[in-house]
């Protein structure tokens, strides 16, 4: 196996791996902002601004594990 | 509206199948994952490499659209108050209505400190914006420079090859943008995360004297207390990098997906992807901003009992 064979390897286990807790934790912001939605949806402005807050802190952390699979698919680190 | 919509898709598909049938087809871009120097002031630039010059000082593409876009700011205001009426009309509305909507986001969130704290995260709001739909702007990252580069690849041949304007292969030029979003840049964003946490110190100190070290230093309830206290301590330090990367991440990742997409099948393929990275760049001015306001308002309230005693 060369060394720009295992590059792309560690490229997309890093996206990948790090792509599973975020899609839980996504799936987990959004269900809570809308079973509280259902229950009181006079709320529904201000829990939808939290809620798209909730979205980014969390797919923030896919961000970074992305911004590492570029580093190494671009051969910085 | 629906059909309108369908329609113009489906011609796009048509056109774009057609385009790609004869060989009109997006070449790999050269992505960089710095910002390069364009132009070397008082110096002269290497062929070894295209991140950093020889000598001089590196007018880099992020520097050069920073500097656009703080006009595009300045004139937004200058256009925006010129004739101040008291029921604002036209472009005066528009500013007005942005600024207040923000203002009245941050006032839900700290009522009491939010004339403190609005005009620095308003500032980061509005730039990160204008710098992330900047970015988005056809040209931005495709007109530029031929540099020399030692490392040059031979592009693939395609249909542009003959084209006028093209960088010539012979002298192993490499397009150098004159444009590049600034927040894809990670020099800007760590300076701009700094001077943020910096700012939530400050603010800290200046609501809580010094018991806001009793935050990071606590050893008065035990070591729960201590290690809870280093904890905080290092998330301090954890934030820099977070709000660095968070939006360095979201905009150069979406930069790469649209040439990939691009790359892939050009001309329809990444209209849906142009349409998220907008909603993107909204989405990441706005969680910079507020999360520096929402960080900001919490070290000004003080922890637990003893931040309290602390404060007095």
């Amino acid at each position: 196996m060369t060394d720009e064979g295992l590059r792309l390897i560690a490229a997309a286990l890093a996206v990948g791996l790090g792509a599973i807790g975020p899609g839980v934790g996504i799936g987990i912001v959004f269900n809570g902002a809308l079973t509280a939605m259902g229950r009181n949806p006079e709320a529904e402005g201000t829990l939808r601004t939290y809620m798209f807050l909730g979205f980014a802190l969390v797919e923030a952390v896919f961000i970074f594990a992305l911004v590492i699979a570029l580093l190494i698919a671009f051969g910085v680190v | 509206m629906r059909n309108r919509i369908l329609t113009v898709l489906g011609i796009s598909l048509v056109i774009s199948s057609i385009l790609w049938i004869i060989g009109f087809r997006t070449t790999k871009l050269h992505i960089s994952f710095v910002a390069e120097p364009v132009y070397c002031l008082f110096g002269t630039r290497t062929t070894e490499t295209l991140e950093v010059c020889a000598s001089g000082f590196p007018i880099t593409n992020g520097l050069i659209t920073t500097v656009i876009i703080n006009l595009l700011l300045i004139l937004t205001i200058i256009f925006g108050v010129r004739n101040m009426k008291l029921i604002p009309q036209g472009f005066q509305n528009v500013v007005e209505a942005g600024v207040e909507a923000f203002y009245n986001f941050a006032q839900g969130i700290d009522r009491k400190n939010v004339a403190k704290f609005f005009p620095f995260c308003a500032s980061i709001f509005f730039f990160a914006l204008y710098a992330n739909l900047f970015g988005l702007l056809p040209g931005v990252g495709s007109i530029g420079t031929c540099t020399p580069y030692d490392g040059y690849e031979k592009p693939e041949p395609s249909i542009y090859d003959s084209w006028p304007l093209n960088c010539s292969s012979e002298n192993q030029e490499t397009l150098v943008p004159f444009f590049r979003a600034p927040t894809a840049d990670l020099n800007v964003t760590l300076a701009w995360a700094l001077v943020s946490v910096g700012l939530i110190q400050y603010f800290g100190f200046q609501a809580l004297g010094a018991g806001y070290l009793t935050k990071f230093f606590n050893f008065r309830e035990g070591f729960m207390g201590a290690f809870v206290g280093i904890l905080e301590l290092v998330s301090e330090f954890v934030r820099i990098i977070a709000f660095a990367f968070r939006l360095f991440g979201n905009i150069f990742a979406g930069e790469v997906l649209l040439v990939i997409m691009a790359f892939l099948f050009s001309f329809i393929l990444p209209i849906p992807f142009y349409l998220f990275e907008v909603f993107v760049a909204l989405m990441q001015a706005f969680i910079f901003g507020v999360l520096s306001l929402v960080f900001m308002s919490l070290a000004t309230i003080s922890h637990g009992d003893h931040g309290a005693e602390g404060a007095h």
